[in-house]
């Protein structure tokens, strides 16, 4: 028999930290959603359970403008990353090396780092001119600047995956007869398929959590969620903006809860 | 030759991995290098008189990002605001990064010892917060510690205070807010690098007459290193270049880099101070970038 | 029916290029179980992966059935390899598996699913026709590799080292496996191997492979009696090689009591005879014979190995086989006499260094 003290994967102390840490980490949450269940007309007093927030919010011109932009926004910013860093990971993997990978990857990167108060001050200079310039004040701007950001973000596992990806495969689909598409379409696509959905949903998140490049680029009237909450901030906490923050955490615990058993049926 | 023809079908292959990579990179080129590069040129330009640039070369961006001169007598002084702001920045994100290492790492280590099919719940537990809006979370943390929020109210109610204590609006509430949201960032690597470790070594280690601490230092830290470096990154870099925390956590009067950055782009504001200002915020985070990257390329050529 | 002709291959350009295959021609008959046999790095699976078309040769031609099929891409050749790591598709059934070659042929339907049936009885796996790959054993999915390459009805049937993966046991059972199919189907079958037993048991012909070229191609009982040279004598089998010269139709060997008369070019050779061909004392047919020291004796259960120390610093080892009665042959220190007997002699040319 082992003395337990022997096994250092107890470490004296650990235990205690983690669970403050899960309790730091949830006691806000918590207390924000049980805030919005606040049935009174003051954030101060507590004045029973309801739902009454939520269907405020729900009537909300504002909010739900704001919820249909960002989910617009998102959709289209996280199918335009995954088709290109795709592409740009089937281009990159699976080679000897070739004339300008390093400069490839470095490119792909770059949105990563620099930070995000840099790019939309960036953006938001050259983009006010073509604005000015063009008239056109739709969603456009939004649209390009969240791909642009989101492509590091669908790159990441679709590479990742590709690179783990046993090349015989492919080689003995060649054998097999099958043509380069042939090949791409049963054998490489299939593979890649979990990885490119984990990249979709990743590139979606961030794209609908990015609060400060959209406040930088949108137009007047185009407010995202985050941007929507971000101004009614700029007034009164409101029992409201809770009941949004918790809607928007329930889309949270959705996409992991989500994602989770996507992989798990998987394996 | 057949070797003339290899080196067609190389050129070929190359040309066609660039075809494929072509609209990504068009994207990011367009979208993120080249506004970089205008901030860059601005940079270096005159502010115009109603915000804006005016196309004449100047230094003086550069120049205000730390020092100012005095607009009666010309003489030049350090400026304190600029200063102060650059260094509570930098500050604020070591501390936010030495709060989240002493609650992540064990946090991880934890995770990672669990049994194999308590660890999915731990770790959804993790990615919630993760994936969870940073507004929101930012959001939670103020509505902890507001003028009558819950601390107060229970620090009142336990008898332990007389008046609420101010906490919103200061170094505190930043720094509080900034570990708060970027905790997930620290744990989800450092349990990769803990995941990957063989515990079976540092059973080897025990064997081989180590102690505990021992073991610890030598054995296991070497290897779960490399993911404790990348959990710091991963918090110190977006807290130095933080928005929107700061400016709900501080208020309008405790800023940060990045807020002093945007009040520079408002009407009749110095442009080219902002484009220099944020040339050195990136700056400060491609330092930490490269150091990252000169350890752990340094880590893999020694291992 | 393959004609191998001239054919190169070398990795890198300039000072830093490598040659893998060098000039290797030969041909491979119909209906033939080819094998390619060597250590690691000699080139077998260079040539393998040549003839199957994943890697452009340098030079030269691969004429299958009179057409030069070398620079086809490996979709475009009547051949099929088994991988050694099986390259299974893992999001596909077994069925789906063998019936990939003649979906990406674009066949009917009808006539997919009844070669799959027909294969998967071939190879005894009809009721895991649904299974996933991953779900099945080592053995299992080696036959659905098999079974997968030999649905599109391949010219040629490439095995890259396949059974190197399983254990002892299911290795022996699909030898005798591989050699029936092989049998039925009146495939060719080029086997690539480092394991000279295997290359033994199952080949009809052999080609032994060292450092991009081919040192001899044989059937096994005369790459084993007739090696073609020191490099192929010792690969397979045990052998005990002693420097001697041919003078005048004499051979010399310089620890011997006499000369033998051998038909072999004057110059210095290398003699070489198996272990299990040293008989201890002298033999009816005459031979060589030396003194020597009974340096060790090993235990082998059905022989036992005699290390011998010869007069001038020479070791060989002698194989005696153990008699049900009697104990060992002689004892380890005894100074004793062998003999090589003159039929079990073999010259080979004598190499530098």
């Amino acid at each position: 028999m082992v003395e337990r003290g022997f096994d250092i994967r107890r470490l004296p102390g650990a235990a205690t930290l983690a669970i403050a840490c899960f309790v730091i980490l949830y006691i806000p949450m918590v207390i924000l959603v049980v805030n919005s269940l606040n049935g009174g007309q003051s954030i101060s007093l507590w004045e029973g359970v309801s739902l009454r927030w939520y269907a405020v919010a729900l009537q909300n011109e504002g909010f739900l403008n704001a919820a249909k932009t960002s989910l617009i926004l998102a959709t289209t910013a996280a199918l335009v990353a995954t088709v290109t860093a795709t592409m740009a990971a089937l281009a990159t993997t699976r080679s000897r090396g070739f004339r300008g990978e390093g400069a490839i990857n470095l490119i792909l990167n770059q949105p990563l780092m620099v930070p995000e108060i840099v790019l939309a001050i960036a953006l938001l200079i050259i983009l006010a001119q073509i604005k000015q310039a063009t008239g056109y004040m739709g969603l456009g701007y939004l649209v390009v600047a969240h791909s642009a950001f989101c492509i590091p973000f669908a790159y990441m596992p679709i590479r990742a995956r590709l690179q783990g990806m046993d090349l015989t495969l492919e080689t003995a689909a060649a054998d097999l007869y099958a043509s380069r598409f042939y090949t791409f379409r049963k054998v490489t696509l299939p593979l890649l398929a979990p990885a490119i959905l984990a990249g979709f949903m990743l590139a979606f998140v961030v794209s609908l959590d990015d609060v400060v490049i959209s406040e930088f680029l949108k137009s007047p009237g185009q407010d995202t969620l985050p941007t929507y909450l971000l101004g009614q901030l700029k007034r009164n906490l409101t029992s409201e903006i809770y009941a949004i923050s918790s809607l928007l955490l329930l889309i949270s615990v959705l996409i992991v809860a989500g994602s989770w058993l996507l992989t798990r049926k998987k394996t | 030759m057949a070797t003339d023809a290899e080196t067609l079908s190389i050129r070929a292959d190359t040309r066609r991995r660039w075809v494929l990579a072509l609209p990504a990179v068009t994207i990011i080129t367009l979208f993120s290098i080249l506004p970089l590069g205008v901030v860059v040129a601005y940079s270096f330009l005159t502010p115009g008189d109603y915000g804006n640039v005016k196309w004449i070369i100047s230094f003086e961006g550069w120049f205000h990002v730390l020092f100012e001169r005095d607009i009666f007598d010309d003489t030049v002084s350090l400026s304190d605001a600029h200063l102060t702001i650059v260094v509570r920045s930098v500050l604020l994100s070591l501390a936010t990064t030495g709060i989240t290492l002493v609650l992540g790492v064990p946090t991880a280590w934890f995770i990672a010892t669990r049994p194999q099919r308590q660890r999915a719940f731990w770790l959804f537990l993790i990615t919630i917060p993760f994936w969870t809006n940073l507004l929101v979370r930012t959001i939670a943390v103020q509505e902890m510690i507001r003028s009558d929020g819950i601390v107060n109210r229970l620090l009142l109610w336990l008898g332990l205070i007389d008046a609420p204590i101010q906490m919103m609006f200061t170094n505190f509430a930043i720094l509080l807010g900034m570990a708060y949201v970027f905790l997930p960032l620290m744990v989800l690597p450092v349990y990769a690098a803990i995941e990957r470790f063989d515990f079976r070594l540092a059973e080897a280690g025990y064997d081989l007459y180590a102690s505990r601490l021992y073991c610890l230092r030598k054995v296991v830290l070497p290897q779960v290193k490399a993911g404790i470096i990348a959990g710091s990154i991963l918090v110190f870099v977006p807290s130095l270049g933080a928005y929107v925390t700061p400016r709900i956590m501080g208020g309008g009067t405790t800023l940060m880099l990045g807020n002093l950055i945007e009040t520079q782009f408002g009407q009749g504001r110095d442009w080219p101070l902002g484009a220099a200002l944020s040339l050195t915020l990136t700056a400060l985070v491609l330092v930490a970038l490269v150091w990252y990257t000169r350890l752990t390329t340094r880590e893999r050529r020694d291992g | 029916m393959l004609e191998i002709r001239n054919l190169t291959k070398s990795f890198g350009r300039g000072a830093t290029s490598v040659t893998a295959l060098s000039e290797v021609t030969f041909p491979i008959a119909e209906g033939e179980f080819f094998t390619l046999l060597g250590p690691s790095g000699c080139g077998k699976t260079t040539l393998l992966r040549l003839i199957a078309g994943f890697e452009p040769p340098s030079g030269g031609q691969l004429v299958l059935d009179g057409r030069d099929i070398a620079r086809l891409p490996p979709n475009k050749r009547p051949v099929n390899t088994v991988f050694q790591n099986y390259a299974l598709f893992p999001h596909m059934t077994v069925a789906e598996n063998v019936g990939f070659a003649l979906g990406a042929q674009g066949r009917p339907r009808s006539e997919i699913a009844a070669t799959v049936e027909r294969m998967l009885a071939l190879v005894q796996l009809g009721h895991l026709a649904h299974r996933k790959s991953g779900e099945l054993s080592g053995g299992q999915q080696q036959r659905v590799a098999l079974a997968r390459a030999l649905a599109p009805k391949p010219r040629i049937l490439l095995l890259d080292e396949p059974l190197s993966a399983l254990d002892m046991k299911l290795r022996k059972d699909m030898q005798v496996e591989l050699k029936r199919l092989q049998q039925e189907t009146g495939l060719t079958f080029i086997f690539v191997t480092h394991d000279q037993e295997e290359a033994l048991t199952m080949s009809d012909r052999i080609a032994v492979m060292n450092g991009g070229r081919i040192q001899q191609i044989a059937t096994p009982r005369e790459l084993y009696d007739q090696p073609a040279n020191r490099f192929v004598a010792s690969f397979i089998g045990e052998s005990n090689f002693l420097d001697a010269t041919c003078a005048r139709g004499r051979l010399v060997l310089s620890q011997a009591a006499g000369p033998l008369p051998v038909s072999h070019p004057d110059g210095p050779v290398t003699l070489m005879v198996r272990p299990e061909h040293v008989v201890l004392g002298s033999a009816r047919g005459g031979g060589l014979t030396l003194a020597a020291r009974v340096e060790r004796l090993v235990y082998f259960g059905t022989d036992t190995h005699v290390h011998l120390l010869l007069a001038d610093g020479a070791r060989m080892v002698a194989r005696v086989q153990n008699a049900l009665r009697g104990g060992a042959p002689c004892a380890e220190d005894d100074v004793i006499e062998v003999t090589l007997p003159t039929d079990a002699l073999r010259l080979l040319p004598k190499e530098a260094g």
